[in-house]
């Protein structure tokens, strides 16, 4: 993303030292796992969106696609995990077509980092980053800095400790994949119980050679449970002061469409 | 201020004419022959593969491109001018609009886009035109021809009856468009350009109807081309490419709510050789 | 606010410098099209920024000769807000509309910087917004009927500004379904 508008900065900056807050950023408090097994890899999150102490978000999508075999999974400020995901799908997508080759993880993981390290961690988002290409399957970690890790299995966000802890305990060398996609959301479900900034639903995406399964609120242990009674107002509850009502088949009336019958081009060089 | 003398190299004749542009039609006009045709259902893209040696490795070389998932391009003139605006193409569709809007382009913005690269060359200096006419099919979302007729029965309305028609483009559907050097495009139902396009045209005249389903037109696509190819025609020699129903087996994910396949495709040496048995 | 086939947007009318109440009858919905975008947060950002989408979408509709559907629009709005992202303008938009294909609701928010929040019942924002929480938590339910969904999402919002200082002094309203809009004005405290 080549042109930040920085022109409202210096204005902000003197708006903030006047005692204006500013304003908050949704972060994704996030719990988020990878874990490599036998023909594959998986990448797990949790669900929810903060901002401060408010749920932002009770069911948002932590798992990013970059291409059908790439995806990646975000914590850190959400608006940074977004849009540094779809840039570099986008730059991808592109080299893919013009190389003709599938894109690489290793591609994706030094894009990723050269651009985050190029913004000094000002661009907030970290990610893990899993996928299989030509080469084979592989896990990374990147950081906000631009420093990565390759390791056989993976956690980050608040809730990455929570998370940790089960992989520590339980992790086992050539896992299959049942067994990786029990341990990952394992590990999520540790986050979302036990650290604040992570709840909700736990997504997967399940990487293999052939092809990605997503499987979105894979676990859903927070459901709300219905409500028994209804707080349902009777029609005319609100005081209204005026209402205007505009429909649609009114606005024709106002306008008309006439097909113009084209004369022949003569404005052309060439015919 | 050594770019005041390099003037434009496409300047009016005195007769109004811009020669450079019509040079780099002729060029177009010498290219190997490449057609589209436009079904009900889809779009046929057809070109000869053609070599100038025998020792040529024919699998190598491509001339249809994907620019879009849902948008295709074959060109006739000259292959290098060709591959740049394939990648220009390709990136205007990224950076002017699926990084602003989240979706690729609609076919006529994309061929819009690719146009106006085309007009930039006849008006700039120390440039030259390119030497190309494109044809760039793409398949849109929106109402789809069909579905047009009927919504527009459904209004049960007084004095002046509201039609879903707002005089532009909210049609959906297949679209086909042949792009040329001085950066005017042309929609088609069908067309060919190249070598032979006057009488793969005449061809098509007679051949064409409103109601081709896209394997007919895949059958006159192979029919055209026969009929204007001099060496053999089989899957090594014959380009194709197609618009046609979502190819979720090329998508390679599940699950993702809304995801379809891609729309466009080339067929594999081995479809064209069983449309060719079949001919 | 979601309802059955229908969509609903709505904003108080208070613009205020801290305590300091400015003007009692200050809009913050706006519409483009069939699209609706309500904008919170610092007035003078409010107003460029609706005059950017007004803009943007006008742009739009000349090239594309269509107008912006919701979820493009949203899009839109995002990667605007996301260019300023070292300079964001002090807003947080909300989003609501129908698909024009599928007439299907539509709704989402973001943060300054561009999140967007994809929800399926409500999205709130403002400096009520944590009283809107509770109260949309509270009334909410799925399917709604267009004049059930608009006594539900004017009780949230009337009783939420009730508890915040710094909104209020009456609301607009917008009912949005496939062929008609009902905008009303409520009678909101003064106060």
């Amino acid at each position: 993303m080549p042109g930040f508008d920085f022109s409202n900065y210096n204005r902000n900056a003197a708006l903030h030292a006047r005692g204006v807050p500013l304003p908050k950023a949704t972060s994704t408090g996030t719990t988020i796992v990878g874990c490599i097994f036998d023909g594959g890899v998986v990448i797990a999150a949790d669900t929810r969106a903060t901002s401060g102490p408010i749920v932002a978000d009770k069911n948002c999508e932590k798992l990013h696609y970059i291409s059908p075999q790439i995806w990646c999974a975000g914590a850190g400020t959400a608006a940074d995990t977004e849009f540094t995901t779809a840039l570099i799908s986008s730059q991808l997508e592109l080299h893919s077509l013009s190389t003709g080759r599938k894109p690489r993880v290793v591609t994706c993981m030094t894009l990723l980092k050269q651009h985050l390290f190029r913004y000094q961690g000002h661009i907030g988002a970290y990610l893990v980053v899993a996928g299989c290409d030509p080469t084979g399957t592989h896990l990374f970690t990147v950081h906000a800095h631009g420093s990565t890790d390759k390791l056989p299995y993976v956690t980050m966000g608040s809730g990455s400790l929570a998370a940790m802890s089960v992989f520590e305990t339980q992790w086992k060398p050539q896992l299959s994949e049942e067994d990786a996609i029990k341990l990952a959301s394992d590990a999520i479900m540790a986050g979302i119980f036990n650290d604040l900034g992570s709840g909700s639903n736990v997504d997967v995406a399940v990487i293999t050679k052939d092809k990605t399964t997503l499987k979105r609120n894979f676990i859903r242990p927070n459901e709300k449970s219905a409500k028994l009674q209804s707080y349902a107002f009777p029609k005319g509850t609100t005081a209204v002061l005026n209402e205007k009502v505009i429909k649609k088949n009114d606005i024709g009336r106002y306008v008309t469409v006439e097909e113009v019958p084209l004369d022949e081009e003569k404005m052309d060089v060439d015919t | 201020m050594a770019d005041r003398y390099s003037f434009s190299l496409t300047t009016f004749s005195p007769s109004g004419k811009l020669v450079q542009i019509e040079y780099a039609l002729n060029a177009v006009n010498q290219g190997i022959t490449a057609l589209g045709i436009k079904a009900t259902n889809g779009i046929v893209l057809a070109t000869e593969k053609k070599s100038s040696s025998p020792l040529a490795d024919q699998s190598s070389l491509s001339k249809i491109s994907n620019i879009t998932p849902n948008i295709g391009m074959v060109y006739s003139g000259m292959g290098p001018d060709y591959r740049i605006l394939v990648d220009r193409a390709r990136k205007v569709s990224h950076t002017g609009y699926k990084r602003i809007y989240n979706e690729y382009p609609p076919t006529r913005i994309l061929v819009q886009d690719v146009a106006r690269v085309m007009q930039e060359a006849t008006q700039s200096a120390g440039v030259r035109p390119y030497g190309v006419s494109l044809l760039v099919a793409g398949w849109d979302e929106g109402i789809e021809p069909e579905e047009e007729e009927d919504s527009d029965d459904s209004d049960d309305s007084e004095v002046k009856k509201p039609t879903k028609k707002t005089g532009g483009v909210q049609k959906g559907g297949p679209m086909l468009y042949q792009v040329d050097p001085s950066g005017s495009y042309y929609p088609w139902k069908a067309t060919a350009i190249g070598k032979s396009a006057t009488k793969a045209k005449t061809f098509l005249e007679k051949r064409y109807s409103e109601e081709l389903e896209l394997e007919d037109a895949i059958h006159i696509a192979l029919l055209t081309l026969k009929d204007n190819i001099e060496g053999e025609m089989n899957g090594d020699t014959i380009e194709i490419g197609i618009v046609g129903a979502p190819a979720d087996h090329l998508l390679g994910i599940d699950g993702v709510d809304g995801a379809v396949g891609p729309r466009f495709r080339k067929l594999t040496p081995q479809e064209i050789e069983d449309y060719l048995t079949s001919l | 606010m979601v309802g059955k086939d229908c969509v609903a947007i709505a904003c108080d009318l208070r613009l205020g410098v801290q305590a300091l109440t400015v003007s009692n009858n200050f809009p913050k919905i706006f519409q483009y099209g069939d699209v609706f975008l309500g904008l919170t947060g610092l007035a003078t950002d409010v107003n460029t920024v609706s005059d950017v989408f007004r803009y943007k979408t006008n742009m739009y509709r000349l090239r594309e000769e269509r107008d912006i559907a919701p979820r493009t629009f949203a899009n839109l709005v995002s990667s605007s807000l996301y260019e300023r992202r070292f300079g964001p303008y002090f807003v947080s938009p909300v989003v609501a509309g129908l698909d024009p294909k599928t007439s299907k609701p539509f709704i989402c928010g973001f943060d300054s910087i561009g999140c967007i929040d994809f929800a399926k019942d409500f999205i709130v924002s403002g400096t009520a917004s944590e009283q809107l929480f509770g109260m949309c938590e509270g009334l909410w339910e799925p399917d709604m009927e267009p004049d059930a969904l608009f006594e539900t999402i004017s009780q949230a919002l009337l009783n939420a500004v009730d508890r915040d200082a710094l909104s209020g002094w009456g609301a607009h309203v917008y009912i949005i379904e496939k062929d008609k809009v009902t905008k009303r004005l409520l009678k909101g405290r003064q106060d």
